[in-house]
């Protein structure tokens, strides 16, 4: 960590000394990263700057001719009834899906801790096998599953005198249903949290159970600020994985089939969807550009604002 | 229930009451108990029941999939042939496989190397270059589709596999940041060692590094082997005809037809459900420990 | 010796397609289909084509048979060209992106309701140069279906298969609620209303079977016409989905749908029948009647050849017998470096001997698998013809004999979508409009309006 070698001062470059080993070891580096640079480059950077260029025109691959057309199709966003439409139902299903799946997680993770042993793995490979289902195979079970008529989800809640409602068909239905499907693959962070549980040191319980606190007291001052940061973790990437909800939808309402009678319609239409549809259904390309746009500083803007508030909450190790 | 009650007993405690061993056990604590169990019994099925229910439905006659128990009048396995005969199930199942291991192998190697050269080198600027690639994990892909569709159009490769794997050539930012901290876990001195016989920084990484890191790379191998295995947003975009798609690809177009046998033909969509499911769970069951610890340690990604 | 026949026609058909002279396109074979399959179809200039080919939105490989030997006859008479098919139907993203691609198709096999798009994208071209250099006649085609893909007085496509929609009646279920099918006036919309509430079964707030299921949104335009109108001017380019005859049919439809109990319910009850099997909706008593297309009889008739059921046409206000038609066509698409051999794919696969070579294949595969088959319905009436007098025998099926008969009686009174540049989203926009009253609560009067300005923007923004 010395500046200066034999008594000569050595420049700092981006926070290393720049000495004869770091030079010489810099063509290895750039070896080792090549295949994230280049990628960085092609497949990220320059795709990203690509599309935003494309934003400001009318691309569209089948036409001959592409033009400029300024904020056109930003000015058209705004008017269109499908992005306010899409918008909406994205963000109802984030709002209810990411907290719904966060407590749930939490509460069967609790159970695992509480069991523990072998039996808590075998708990624990229940909860999490639908997550290596397949999003399509998930869409498609679902589609079955939650038939109105005669699904399996209906059956039951008939058996308990409910009249289940028709998840595919009826608009206010539907979106519940949806997140009724999610919620069957919450093992992924059910997984997350037991982890975080097991990390938890048993003493901090044994020291406030001399001082009384309850089960509550605990769980609320011990429990959550011990699994802090993979509570935040979870937060910020199933708001971002929500967010950009794609396939199960589209598998169970949209695709090739056509003129079908379904009163799923607008209910159903998210936004990753329509802006799928307008790139690669229709061929817009410049205006989907422009929505994949708006896609991307909405995502920022909600994860930078999670970042700056959950700064206040989050408890890392070490600090 | 005195095997349940030594589990209960060891229990670590989540939210706080616990019992101590060897305790007697008053009513209340007894039916919360059996309460607690019925639970998790409860839990149990909810999450297995669907996938039960999904194979179940595959070998029913299909008039009979919406109703009676999970054992149809007669065990109908003759689905199965008639989807695989109707539709070419099996060349989805070997493209499905093809993609599946290029992609995941190309990624493994490619985000070893990579993030070797955070783990090893000081470097210029390390940290910053660093923070890019985690950001890149936030990144929707919306933002890069479109031209990445007409990168890959202009190679002329749309309408082929290459699309759905090529890019793990070059590394992904989660799995880069995952074995970076397992680098970052082997004492430095074994490098040192390996320089000293003079060895280059690739061999060292070849020889020293990946054997010893073999659990971590089996965790990207796995991970992605499933990301791979369910990816339906690139068939849909680069494959155009039926023989080039992989089995999700097919099964949505199943779905979708109903004259390739979907929309009413609800048992064979139950086949297609279960043909592209089986494989996964049989790779969970092989790879489980990995699975669960790469899961584990994602959460700590949030530190 | 019926069944002699066609085994041997098929041992020649083999030969001949395996002998080293089938190479060779034959153009003297004459005979109004007695020997298809060995030569190009005989009413045809002969093409000298060869060279690659690639033809989109056909699949061989899972083709029934009448796909697969109509590109059988194409093969045997153009050896030397070298076809690739896309092995999936059609599909607007997929063919965009062929279009898009580097690897761009020659050939499209696409629904005759997009014509009108992709000419307007000028994706297509006019068939004229290839029915100047093959001299066919395309008045063979039914006059709806070349009408379908006329834009401006000049043809896009040659019209393949030819469905028609007709009321099919469960006599059953006729029977149980005291109807008599040939009493019933469809014309009458009051007289159908009134058989609905008769016909539909409930097992408390269970539907257990529906009674008139109008078909919509899908048939709406049938509904339309019935009631004097259209939903689309003819050239394809003005939308009338908010005019009071459309409106009205809607209101009507999905009238009859609610007077049956919660439309989402009696949506999600129609989902879970057994369309293509055994226990199908008719075979299992669960519909009343309903408009359907002509093929479904075939699987009426193969999977539950007992059902008792009735043909009738789908009727207008004033009693004229009306069809909805619609099918594929073959077209040229744009820039082709092998016109010749599109051409004669084009012109092949809908010639008058390719069809009946195919509808013989497909009786001797029932005959070989006793199973009934009702026919093939091409757009080709000089096919039809031949077809239905020597290729289908439905005589020990006299429900379904007497069904085909209804089905072809009213061919000739069929119209279909005008070729309109904004058809995907038309079609889009009348759906959502239908829907959004179906299940939606949304009022015939504010949902057509909207689905109309929805249309006409789609319209618009597409056109040349």
């Amino acid at each position: 960590m010395t500046a200066g070698i034999q008594g000569r001062e050595v420049r700092v470059i981006g926070g290393v000394p720049w000495t004869r080993n770091t030079r010489q070891d810099l063509k290895w580096v750039l070896l080792f990263l090549s295949p994230w640079i280049i990628g960085f480059i092609v497949l990220t950077a320059g795709p990203m700057l690509w599309t935003l260029y494309l934003s400001f025109t009318n691309y569209n691959p089948i036409r001959p001719v592409t033009n400029f057309v300024g904020i056109e199709n930003y000015a058209r966003m705004l008017k269109d009834p499908h992005v306010l439409n899409s918008l909406y139902n994205t963000i109802f299903y984030t709002v209810l899906h990411v907290p719904l799946s966060m407590g749930i997680a939490l509460l069967l993770a609790l159970m695992l801790n509480r069991i523990g042993g072998r039996s808590a793995g075998f708990f624990r490979t229940a909860f999490y096998i639908p997550n290596v289902t397949p999003a399509v195979a998930v869409g498609t079970l679902f589609l079955l599953l939650l038939n109105g008529n005669s699904g399996v989800i209906n059956g039951v809640l008939g058996f308990f005198g409910i009249d289940g409602p028709s998840w595919l068909n009826d608009p206010t239905w539907v979106k519940p249903g949806i997140i009724i499907m999610s919620l069957w693959t919450v093992g992924n962070t059910v997984v997350i949290y037991f982890a975080a549980l097991k990390n938890v040191p048993l003493e901090m319980y044994e020291a406030a159970r001399i001082d009384g606190a309850s089960a509550w007291d605990q769980f609320r001052n011990i429990t959550v600020p011990m699994i802090s940061g993979a509570l935040f973790f979870t937060f910020v990437i199933n708001t971002i994985a929500s967010l950009q909800l794609f396939t199960e939808v589209y598998t169970m309402f949209f695709g090739a089939q056509q003129g079908q009678s379904s009163g799923a319609g607008d209910a159903a239409e998210f936004y990753v969807i329509y802006l799928f549809h307008e790139a690669f259904e229709v061929f817009r390309m410049g205006y989907a550009s422009a929505l994949a746009w708006l896609l991307f500083a909405v995502i920022l803007v909600i994860t930078v604002v999670q970042i700056r508030v959950s700064r206040r909450f989050v408890y890392y190790e070490g600090e | 229930m005195a095997t349940g009650e030594t589990q209960l007993d060891r229990t670590l405690p989540g939210s706080g009451a616990r019992v101590a061993v060897g305790q007697k056990i008053d009513p209340g604590k007894l039916a919360f108990r059996v309460g607690f169990l019925l639970l998790l019994a409860f839990f149990t099925i909810l999450f297995l029941y669907p996938l039960v229910w999904l194979l179940s439905a595959s070998l029913k006659p299909g008039s009979e999939v919406f109703s009676g128990g999970l054992i149809g009048s007669s065990l109908m396995w003759s689905n199965y042939p008639k989807l695989i005969s109707d539709q070419p199930v099996l060349q989805w199942t070997w493209n499905s496989v093809l993609v599946t291991v290029l992609a995941s192998s190309t990624v493994t190697i490619s985000s070893a190397l990579v993030a070797f050269a955070f783990a090893y080198f000081r470097f210029p600027f390390r940290g910053l270059v660093f923070g890019l690639v985690l950001a890149g994990m936030m990144l929707p892909g919306a933002v890069t589709m479109i031209p990445n569709y007409l990168i890959w159009d202009y190679l002329g490769w749309t309408n082929t596999l290459v699309p759905l794997w090529a890019g793990n050539l070059f590394a992904s930012p989660f799995y880069i940041f995952m074995l970076r901290q397992f680098f970052l876990g082997l004492p430095r001195e074994l490098f040192d060692a390996a320089r000293v016989d003079g060895a280059n920084y690739l061999r060292m990484w070849w020889s020293v590094a990946l054997p010893l890191t073999r659990a971590a790379l089996i965790v990207v191998f796995v991970f992605e082997l499933k990301v791979a295995w369910t990816d339906l947003v690139k068939p849909l975009i680069f494959l155009r005809d039926l023989p080039t798609f992989t089995l999700p690809a097919g099964l949505k177009a199943i779905v979708d037809n109903p004259s390739i046998g979907g929309e009413k033909h609800f048992e064979l969509l139950a086949v297609g459900g279960v043909i592209v499911t089986l494989p996964m769970v049989i790779v969970f069951f092989l790879a489980q420990r990995y699975f669960i610890e790469g899961i584990a340690t994602t959460g700590s990604t949030g530190r | 010796m019926r069944r002699a026949v066609p085994i041997l026609v098929s041992m020649v058909l083999l030969l001949a397609a395996c002998g080293p002279n089938a190479a060779t396109p034959n153009p003297t074979t004459a005979g109004g289909g007695s020997q298809p399959a060995s030569g190009p179809p005989a009413s045809l200039e002969p093409l000298k084509a060869e060279g690659k080919l690639f033809a989109y939105g056909f699949a061989y490989k899972t083709g029934d048979i009448i796909a697969q030997t109509r590109a059988d006859v194409f093969k045997d008479a153009y050896p030397d060209v070298d076809v690739t098919w896309s092995e999936s139907g059609f599909e607007d993203q997929k063919f965009l992106t062929a279009l898009a691609s580097s690897d761009k198709p020659d050939v499209v096999n696409m629904p005759r309701n997009k014509i009108g798009t992709y000419v307007a994208q000028g994706v297509l071209d006019p068939i004229s140069d290839c029915v100047g250099k093959t001299g066919f006649d395309t008045n063979v085609f039914y006059e709806a279906a070349r009408n379908d893909v006329t834009v401006d007085g000049q043809m896009y496509a040659f019209p393949e298969f030819y469905n028609t929609r007709n009321w099919i009646i469960n006599n059953k279920a006729f029977e149980d609620a005291g109807i008599d099918p040939d009493s019933l006036d469809f014309s009458d919309w009051d007289a159908i209303a009134a058989a609905n509430e008769k016909l539909v079964k409930k097992n408390g707030d269970k539907i257990t079977r529906i009674g008139i299921d109008p078909k919509i949104p899908e048939f709406l335009p049938l509904w339309v016409k019935a009631n004097g109108g259209a939903v689309m001017s003819d050239d394809g380019l003005t939308s009338q989905l908010d005019s009071q005859e459309t409106i009205d049919a809607v209101k009507y439809t999905t009238d009859l749908v609610k007077a049956q109990g919660d439309p989402t319910k009696w949506l999600d009850f129609r989902n879970t029948w057994d369309f293509f099997g055994g226990k199908n909706q008719v075979a299992s008593n669960q519909i009343g009647a309903w408009p359907m297309e002509q093929w479904y009889l075939n699987v009426l008739a193969q999977n539950s050849p007992d059902v008792d059921i009735t043909v009738k046409p789908f009727l207008t206000k004033d009693g004229q017998p009306i069809t909805l038609e619609d099918g594929n066509s073959w077209a040229i698409v744009s820039g082709t470096d092998n016109p010749d051999a599109a051409c004669a794919l084009v012109t092949t696969m809908v010639a008058t001997d390719t069809w009946v070579a195919a509808a013989k294949a497909r009786q001797e595969d029932a005959e070989k698998n006793n199973k009934p088959q009702t026919g093939v319905y091409s757009g080709n009436q000089e096919a039809d013809q031949i077809i239905f007098d020597k290729y289908v025998d439905l005589s020990d099926m006299p429900v379904f004999e007497a069904a085909v008969k209804a089905v072809l009686d009213n061919q000739a009174n069929a119209f279909g979508w005008p070729p309109s540049p904004g058809a995907a989203g038309f079609q889009t926009a009348m759906t959502d409009g239908v829907n959004r009253v179906l299940s939606g609560g949304a009022t015939p009067e504010d949902s057509m309006s909207r689905a109309n300005q929805e249309a006409q923007d789609a319209i618009d923004s597409n056109a040349p």
